[in-house]
């Protein structure tokens, strides 16, 4: 504590002699007590500092100004950004419009007749411009036509009775088993005794397979 | 005929489809069967069960109930909701009327054949009347909620019996109320209680009704007092089908398990006036679901999942116990599902809703009778093309040289370009085929590949020019003189290209002269189906075999039958040759030696040598066995001209190349059974 106060002493020290310095320079008020004549004071040293304040407070002034303009272009160019993410690229924007100049501007008039602002007009060309897009695009996609007489309840009864007859015939009530199971059965049953139905399953170790196939390959093309 | 190198096709991935329906017409003795995928055939039972009619299938067809109708008009309803007549000489759905009740799950005729009865999603009966141009709609009987799964008529036609879920329900025609409703559900322990099917029903003409339902039981039901006379429970897993025969002394069921059971009515003491009903004998000819099954006077018919037609004739029925007494199975299609190139050395395999291209591997080694030969360059599939539609595909071909593919659709006639370089195809479709009348019913290339011939309706044959590098054009179209309504279904033209020999559905034969583009003659008709035709390349003589196993040979340039054929006529064929069970469906021709006739059916193949003698009723026809232990000496004396192979079955197609190569395309029965669906589990005792 002791420290700090002695800290604080050699600030305020430093301080009065800025403004003792200051003071020096442009007579404050406050050191003086009224009293005594004002003190003698040279132009120039008087014009030199109220430049240096000019300056700095010019400085202080344009950095703010600078500051501020960034701000604003910072929004600007966010604005801008999310403007553009919203339209369509540009190329396809071209190109629609050199295709289809006379539409845009025939909705525009079918739809707004009386309406003549060039930015609502503007608006609704891109808005007409997007439909045709998205129109056009869908016929390059995917897509199935389908016919809706099609999709009529028949389709519908069909299936459910297909299903009631699967559920009877093969449901978790009936006893079934695979044809696999079931043949081996009979082959083990026989008098003469087969193997399995189906006694290796080509899907075993396929990767091991694979594995040993292209070693193959490999061993045989660097013995060549 | 020295050592042959064998082909051994068994990539030929065909799995045909489950039997869903079938209906037994009795004045003509005819079968109509319905499978899974749509597809419609016709067998006729009289002479060698041989498959007379294939309409093929539609992706969207179900077909659920198939009825006769009105002499022999055949109905077919299914769950689009509709009901269909099938014109059986143009081979294609006639007419379509719409039920308006939903699916439609059952679909019965009565005595007469003039009224139709429909049962419906949506609980309703509904009645048609079979008019002459088709088919009217009569009235709507009593509807009450649940599906009618299964109807009968009762003989008189003046009530029917409909079987829903839970309940039966017999309904009086004339008013169209239902004057019984029987509750099936009772009867049941209490742990079991689940919804009680009734897949199946008859109304006898006492009055009784038998039912059958997923409980595994047959009931039988006094319809005007509602009581449960007599209950047998027959297998512990649902009872899907049931017929009963026409003098209603025996009833034949059928299993989800796969078999299949007969209750007969009998005497219960010898002599007794009372009777009662007792199930018999038990059959398992089946793996997977019997959904349909058929009483004939002498046989039980079933129908399977497993694409199995059975047909198992009643002892003691059978007036001569010879042949006729033995047990019948169908798998494979009566017709040629496969077509080579001969001189490309290609396979073109026909499947429902596509075609495939292979090409033969091939072997550099040569070996001793009986030996595996190492394949130097595997069998490679060169093309798969897949048909556009829901429809399936009627008949297809490959011209000799590989370069054009042709099939036909219901509605679509398609003709490919297919190059070969080196050692993959490139396809272009042909286009501007000209306009046909479709569907074609056979397609066959010439042996030169200039021409295609179109076998259509009516008889006719279309003869189309195939220009290079990819066009077609259509020359003529050939008429039998007589005209007749049915359509060809079989096709066999000349090596020279100057005859063609065209089958229709009526049976009868006629041979064309390809120069001047008439008719020659027509080959003296016989009872029979013709199951296959081929005209041999160097003597131009026709070769016919018969449903009922017989061979003819007649001469076209002299229009008769040849001095051979007399002969083998005047002999008579072997006993064991006759009493086969499937029809010969190919006939080739050996190019090193024109006396050679190659046959097969689907358990054998034959070489016929026309030089050496016929064997007589004492000698064993297959002898090549013992032939091959005896020396050189007695081996001549023992020769007779039938050398039938029975190594490699079953066969569907075979066909013999250049340098002593034969191409076998075999479909073993195991690989047709690890795709089917899965059946139900049979716990063996002791595993």
């Amino acid at each position: 504590m002791v420290r700090r106060r002695r800290k604080q002493q050699e600030e305020e020290e430093e301080k009065e002699e800025e403004v003792a310095a200051a003071a020096a320079v442009v007579p404050s008020p406050a050191a003086s007590d009224g009293e005594d004549a004002p003190e003698e004071l040279s132009f120039g040293a008087a014009a030199a500092a109220a430049e240096s304040e000019r300056q700095l407070a010019g400085e202080a002034a344009r950095r703010h100004r600078e500051l501020l303009k960034e701000k604003r272009r910072r929004r600007q160019e966010l604005f801008v950004e999310q403007k553009r993410r919203k339209l369509l690229p540009e190329a396809l924007l071209q190109e629609l419009a050199a295709g289809r100049p006379e539409k845009p501007a025939a909705a525009e008039r079918d739809k707004q007749p009386g309406n003549k602002s060039e930015k609502q007009s503007e608006g609704r060309v891109l808005k007409q411009v997007k439909q045709d897009k998205a129109r056009g695009a869908r016929s390059k996609g995917n897509y199935t036509a389908m016919h809706l007489k099609d999709q009529s309840l028949t389709g519908l009864h069909q299936q459910t009775a297909k299903d009631f007859v699967y559920s009877h015939l093969y449901g978790p009530g009936t006893n079934r088993t695979s044809a696999n199971e079931f043949f081996s059965l009979a082959n083990k049953k026989d008098p003469v005794k087969k193997a399995a139905v189906q006694f290796v399953d080509k899907s075993w170790g396929l990767e091991k397979k694979q594995k040993a196939t292209k070693f193959k390959k490999h061993w045989i093309s660097r013995k060549m | 005929m020295g050592p042959l190198e064998v082909h051994r096709v068994r990539f030929f991935g065909l799995v045909p489809a489950g039997v869903r329906c079938l209906a037994y017409l009795p004045r003509r003795r005819r079968l109509a069967l319905a499978r899974t995928d749509g597809a419609v055939e016709v067998y006729g039972l009289e002479e060698g069960c041989f498959q007379e009619k294939a309409i093929p299938g539609h992706q969207t067809r179900s077909v659920e109930a198939l009825c006769w109708a009105a002499g022999e008009r055949l109905f077919g309803a299914g769950l689009s909701g509709d009901i269909t007549e099938y014109d059986l000489q143009r081979l294609r759905p006639a007419r379509t009327v719409d039920g308006f009740g939903g699916p439609i799950w059952s679909m019965v005729a009565n005595g007469g054949g003039t009224r139709l009865a429909i049962g419906c999603e949506d609980g309703s009966v509904k009645l048609f009347q079979v008019v002459p141009g088709g088919i009217q709609f009569e009235k709507n009987l009593d509807r009450q909620k649940g599906r009618v799964l299964c109807l009968s008529w009762h003989p008189s036609g003046t009530h029917i019996a409909a079987g829903s879920i839970d309940f039966i329900r017999v309904l009086d025609v004339r008013s169209g109320r239902t004057v019984q409703r029987i509750m099936v559900n009772y009867h049941v322990p209490k742990p079991k209680k689940r919804e009680c099917v009734v897949w199946g029903i008859a109304f006898l003409s006492d009055g009784t009704v038998v039912s059958s339902d997923s409980f595994g039981r047959v009931q039988f039901w006094d319809w005007e007092r509602g009581t449960l006379l007599e209950s047998h429970t027959v297998s512990t897993s649902a009872v899907l089908s049931l017929a009963v025969s026409e003098k209603e002394d025996s009833i034949v069921v059928g299993t989800s398990t796969g078999a299949t059971y007969q209750l007969q009515l009998l005497p219960v003491k010898a002599g007794s006036q009372e009777k009662r009903w007792v199930r018999t004998k038990p059959f398992q000819y089946h793996t997977h679901d019997v959904r349909a099954v058929a009483h004939s006077p002498t046989a039980l018919i079933s129908g399977g999942l497993d694409a199995q037609l059975v047909i198992r004739p009643l002892m003691e029925k059978v007036q001569r116990k010879g042949y006729e007494a033995v047990l019948r199975k169908f798998t494979f299609p009566h017709r040629r599902l496969v077509s080579c190139a001969r001189k490309a050395r290609l396979l073109l395999f026909q499947f429902s809703q596509h075609l495939e291209l292979w090409r033969l591997g091939s072997t550099n080694e040569t070996g001793k009778d009986g030996e595996v030969l190492p394949v130097c360059r595997m069998p490679e599939h060169l093309l798969q093309l897949k048909s556009k539609g829901p429809e399936h595909i009627y008949c297809s071909c490959v011209s000799p040289c590989g370069g054009w593919v042709a099939y036909s659709t219901a509605s679509r006639f398609h003709l490919y370009r297919v190059q070969h370089e080196g050692d993959g195809v490139s396809v272009k479709k042909v286009p501007g085929v000209p306009k046909l009348l479709l569907p074609a019913y056979q397609l066959q290339c010439a042996s030169d590949a200039g021409r295609l011939f179109v076998g259509s309706e009516r008889g006719s044959v279309h003869v189309l020019q195939l220009l290079e590098p990819g066009g077609c054009k259509h020359l003529h179209t050939l008429r039998p003189p007589a005209g007749t309504a049915e359509a060809v279904y079989l096709l066999a033209s000349s090596a020279d290209g100057n005859w063609l020999a065209a089958v229709s559905g009526d049976w009868e034969i006629h041979v064309y002269s390809l120069k001047h583009f008439k008719h020659h003659c027509t080959v003296p008709t016989y009872s029979c189906a013709v199951t296959a035709l081929a005209i041999h390349p160097a003597t131009n003589n026709l070769v016919i075999a018969y449903a009922d196993q017989q061979l003819f040979e007649f001469s076209i340039p002299e229009k008769q039958y040849t001095a051979w054929s007399r002969t083998v006529q005047n002999w008579g064929l072997h006993k064991a040759w006759l009493e086969r069970d499937s029809p010969i469906t190919h006939i080739a021709f050996n190019p090193q030696n024109p006396a050679h006739i190659l046959l097969h059916d689907v358990y054998m193949f034959c070489v016929l040598d026309k030089s050496l003698p016929l064997p007589d009723a004492s000698t064993p026809l297959l002898n090549q066995s013992t032939l091959k232990q005896l020396p050189e000496h007695a081996r001549q004396r023992q020769l007779h001209a039938f050398k039938i192979c029975k190594k490699f079955q079953p066969l569907l197609f075979a066909e013999l190349l250049e340098e002593n190569r034969l191409v076998l395309v075999e479909r073993p029965l195991a690989d047709i059974r690890a795709q089917l669906p899965p059946p139900v589990q049979q716990q063996p005792f002791g595993t």
